[in-house]
């Protein structure tokens, strides 16, 4: 049997945090291989530390112990500076709020990840227009985020994730701001990364229907997998 | 919870924003009260008791030009003249000073000064020792301390316009007047270095009475009209302001200035309070949709852009008072202020300055509260 | 990498309304600041503006001015035959006397009076100073009553037109001509004959000398004879060095320019860094994202700097824009040294300019720095967390 290369794996992750002067466990001895091309869903009602595991993967949160190997590299050990290299070149964000800049239109906002890299500016055009492209929005290129809709801005967020080509793409309740139809526009696009085009997709959701997207399903519940 | 811990928490609850709104005010109001000072100290004459009657004479021409000895006579002879006694300005260089000495040196008659500075004190013997020995002065208390100096110290002058420099010993210390800085000498020591021009700087003349002083001032210049030297006699205040309006333009330009800085007082201030309101605008919604009045939504606004000015001026116009009392404002500047006083006037300035801002700044967000309906502001999130 | 400039740009331009304030408190800190500082730097160039790097100035050992120093008039003839001195071509050595006086005179619409100051000069105290033309009328004729005064005074006094007289003690002037000092410290100054001038006012000393010696050794030669001749009491200086010396009535404009600078620009720095503060704080998530793509922490902190400082640098240009309207308009004060009335116009130069739009970026810089560092402090998560 084909077994795909584990493009994330995940060693008795746990993560504790003071919350006041209560010791709260958010992730007790999770272990997880995600294989290349997968489109995994994270489940689990709000507080079971699906959003905290999203978090560690793709490098912006630190566990209290246990490991992370992203394409073989143990992201709990690169510090402040390369981790902020690392996920400029190996993961996409998507946010529930999609944190575009207000300031910068479109366009500028999706050829922001790219200005950390050495790419010369027409390279970064054709990137940009590219992945604009293929989330259908080249026609809202040049308006700023407060011109457009909702989902139009989700599919903005999700070209900056895409453009500067990275191996794992991280979605943190992408639909939970969007109405229903914006939301299978989104979903259907995330799932087209996946398998087509080789992506690792990871999102958290507690939408069933969204998680139907999903090519594998897990469930946190009070910092475990259940399932 | 009453009300006004509630005010109280809402203002602390962004303490750094707080303090650094407090801090803003009180800088400019600091600066709104030493520009003031400095405008009173250019502008007003400091006076004491005697200078209302005290009638200043000085050549017509200018203070620049001198005026004979001989008016003297002529002047005693006047009605309603009580003393007469010369003040000539030396303006020399204290030995140890090195480019501006800021306290300045007259030559006098020592048996009239008693007369005609009636606030200054001195004790008796030291004063019968400077009329008695002509090389001897009196120093004014400031100065003395200023620099250290006591009686029977020796004290020396470079003659910056006289052509003749002054060794003189120190026979008292007077206190009580004005401005106790000055120091006098015998005029008679100066027209002996000078080899007996027969000139003076200026008269000072002390009237019989309150009364009888505008007259007096009236008949001096009368007297010398049409003489080789006419004179300008004047009370001592008028002489005062008289300086004052060779300032020309700078009071303008003072005055100016402590307007912009109000203005950009309210400038901080008003920012301040919209950030304040701005910041919680979903809170004053849910408020509102409790059940809060308008009118209670304006007192906690009020509340809190009234006292964010008032302790701002607490702070400012405090610490004005409290470093200006502290500091040697004549050593620092050069002599150009001596006083430099903070005055009950100028601190209800500040402070009325200060609650006009509270309110002014007040108004801003409370015109948002009632522009906006409570649906509108629980949908503003951030 | 650093975020691109348009980022800080647009920024700190959409936050209009709320940095509006703030942006107009440093133009106003700016404003003071270069309007004052322009008046110190009028009042030096005046002086700096003066006399002739050939001429001696001559006055009493122990004056600082020369409207304050006496010289008796037998010093005259004792130097007027010194070797050194330059002579014209009738023969005569090119040495002057003047003799200054000050006169109490009213101000037009009713302002007040200021003392003006009289220079009583000779026919070769005029050729020593080319400097001073005649810009209306003609000049005053020895042995008359007659005076030129300048055209800067004539605005400000009373009487000062061509053709009127005015008294001063028993003595009557007739004005007869106005003159023109090129920006120098002589258009504060009217013009007569010197022996009118002294008998006029009973003056029998003279104020100061004027000197032109052959050479520039034959200058040194000469200062250093009279510095050293126990007899006469006398300083001789270059009159260059001697103008450039007269800033006393600069110095508190300027002591009072930079200590208004400095307390507001403390005031200014609060209200920078709470707009600033306000501004990370309402773009924690922003900067988050930011974050999370990559951008590390000195990036976010040098963009926050630039905004600040972009935004101050309008707020600098607003202040000297402001403050240009003034530029070249003429102001008067009393002077220190002279005593008398002195007429000089507010000078903005490129270097004020600078100093002030440098000043306005410290301030901005300073607010922004703690709610910068603050912001590169925020927790990367920080972007994640739905509000």
């Amino acid at each position: 049997m084909d077994i795909p290369e584990p493009i994330v794996t995940v060693r008795n992750l746990s993560k504790i945090y003071a919350q006041g002067e209560i010791q709260v466990t958010a992730l007790n001895q999770i272990s997880l291989t995600i294989a290349a091309g997968e489109f995994l869903t994270l489940m689990g009602p709000s507080g079971s530390g699906k959003s905290t595991l999203l978090h560690i993967i793709a490098g912006v949160d630190r566990p209290t112990s246990g490991e992370c190997l992203v394409q073989g590299v143990d992201v709990t050990q690169l510090n402040e500076s390369e981790l902020a290299d690392w996920r400029n070149q190996n993961v996409g964000f998507v946010f529930q709020t999609f944190n575009l800049i207000p300031v910068l239109t479109a366009f500028e906002n999706v050829e922001l990840p790219l200005l950390l890299t050495r790419l010369g500016s027409a390279q970064r055009r054709r990137q940009v227009e590219a992945v604009l492209d293929l989330v259908g929005l080249s026609d809202r290129m040049h308006h700023l985020p407060r011109q457009l809709s909702g989902g139009q801005e989700q599919r903005v967020a999700i070209a900056r994730a895409l453009v500067t080509d990275p191996k794992l793409v991280v979605a943190d309740e992408p639909t939970g701001n969007l109405d229903s139809r914006s939301a299978q526009e989104v979903l259907g696009l995330l799932q087209s990364l996946s398998r087509p085009a080789g992506k690792t997709v990871i999102m958290v959701t507690h939408d069933p229907k969204a998680a139907a997207f999903g090519s594998r399903s897990i469930h946190l519940e009070k910092g475990e997998l259940t399932r | 919870m009453t009300l006004s811990s509630f005010i109280l928490k809402n203002a602390l609850r962004n303490r750094r924003r707080l303090a650094l709104s407090i801090s803003s005010v009180a800088a400019s109001l600091f600066l709104l009260i030493t520009l003031q000072i400095a405008l009173r100290e250019l502008t007003n004459p400091i006076s004491d008791e005697g200078s209302t009657l005290r009638i200043i004479v000085r050549n017509k021409v200018s203070l620049g030009q001198p005026l004979p000895a001989r008016q003297r006579q002529v002047l005693e002879k006047i009605p309603g003249v009580a003393a007469v006694s010369p003040f000539t300005f030396y303006g020399g260089l204290y030995k140890g000073d090195e480019k501006f000495t800021s306290f300045a040196q007259f030559a006098v008659d020592p048996l009239r000064t008693r007369e005609l500075l009636a606030d200054a004190r001195i004790p008796q013997e030291q004063y019968e020792a400077w009329v008695a020995s002509q090389t001897s002065c009196i120093l004014g208390r400031m100065t003395a301390e200023r620099y250290g100096l006591k009686v029977g110290d020796r004290v020396q002058f470079t003659g910056q316009i006289y052509p003749c420099d002054l060794d003189l010993t120190i026979a008292g210390i007077y206190q009580g007047t004005a401005d106790d800085r000055n120091l006098m000498f015998h005029q008679k020591y100066l027209d002996e270095l000078l080899g007996n021009p027969g000139t003076v700087g200026t008269w000072w003349v002390r009237a019989a009475s309150i009364a009888e002083a505008p007259l007096v001032t009236e008949r001096i210049n009368r007297a010398f009209a049409n003489s080789s030297a006419e004179v300008r006699a004047e009370s001592e205040r008028a002489f005062v302001l008289g300086f004052v309006s060779m300032w020309a333009n700078i009071k303008t330009l003072i005055g100016g200035i402590s307007v912009v800085v109000v203005f950009a007082l309210l400038l901080v201030t008003v920012s301040t309070m919209s950030m304040a309101i701005r910041e919680r605008f979903r809170e004053l919604a849910i408020l509102k949709a409790l059940g809060f009045r308008r009118r209670e939504l304006f007192a906690f606004i009020l509340a809190e852009s009234f006292g964010l000015a008032l302790a701002g001026a607490l702070l400012g116009a405090g610490g004005a008072w409290v470093v200006f009392h502290q500091l040697d404002i004549q050593k620092l500047t050069n002599g150009l202020f001596v006083m430099f006083e903070v005055t009950p006037r100028m601190m209800g300035l500040a402070f009325s300055v200060a609650a006009l801002l509270g309110v002014l700044a007040a108004l801003g967000p409370m015109l948002t509260v009632v522009r906006t309906s409570v649906v509108e502001g629980l949908k503003t999130l951030d | 990498m650093a975020l691109p400039l348009r980022y800080s740009f647009r920024n700190a331009l959409v936050r209009w309304r709320s940095t509006s304030a703030t942006v107009l408190g440093i133009a106003l800190v700016v404003f003071v600041f270069v309007l004052l500082q322009s008046l110190a730097a009028g009042i030096e160039r005046s002086s700096g503006n003066t006399g002739d790097p050939r001429n001696l100035l001559v006055v009493r050992k122990g004056s600082t001015a020369e409207s304050a120093s006496l010289i008796a008039r037998q010093n005259f003839q004792d130097l007027r035959y010194l070797p050194e001195i330059a002579r014209n071509p009738q023969g005569e050595p090119l040495m002057a006397a003047d003799v200054l006086v000050l006169v109490n005179l009213p101000r037009r619409q009713g302002a007040g009076e200021a003392n003006v100051l009289l220079r009583g000069v000779t026919p070769r105290g005029m050729e020593l100073r080319p400097q001073v033309r005649l810009a209306a009328g003609r000049w005053f004729e020895p042995g008359h009553r007659e005076v030129v005064v300048s055209a800067k005074l004539a605005r400000r006094f009373e009487h000062f037109d061509i053709g009127q007289s005015f008294r001063s003690g028993s003595a009557t002037l007739t004005v007869v001509g106005w003159l023109e000092g090129g920006g120098s410290a002589f258009d504060s100054e009217c013009w007569l004959d010197a022996d009118e001038c002294r008998s006029l006012f009973e003056r029998d000393m003279y104020s100061s000398f004027l000197i032109r010696p052959r050479d520039a050794a034959a200058g040194e030669q000469l200062m250093a004879r009279i510095e050293a001749d126990r007899r006469f009491k006398l300083k001789a200086e270059r009159e260059v060095d001697y103008y450039r010396k007269q800033t006393m009535t600069a110095a508190p404009i300027k002591w009072l320019g930079n200590f208004l600078a400095v307390t507001m620009s403390i005031g200014a720095v609060f209200a920078a860094m709470n707009t600033m503060y306000a501004a990370v704080g309402s773009r924690t998530r922003e900067i988050g994202t930011l974050r999370v793509l990559g951008f590390r922490r000195r990036s976010v902190v040098l963009a926050l700097l630039l905004e600040g400082g972009f935004l101050a640098l309008i707020g600098g240009a607003l202040g000297c824009a402001v403050a240009f309207y003034w530029n070249g308009y003429t102001t008067a004060t009393m002077g220190f040294e002279t005593f008398s009335e002195i007429v000089f116009e507010f000078r903005i130069t490129p270097r004020l300019v600078a100093e002030g739009l440098l000043f306005a970026v410290m301030v901005g810089l300073a607010g922004t720095f703690l709610p910068a560092l603050r912001a590169a402090r925020l927790p990367v998560i920080a972007a994640l967390k739905s509000l």
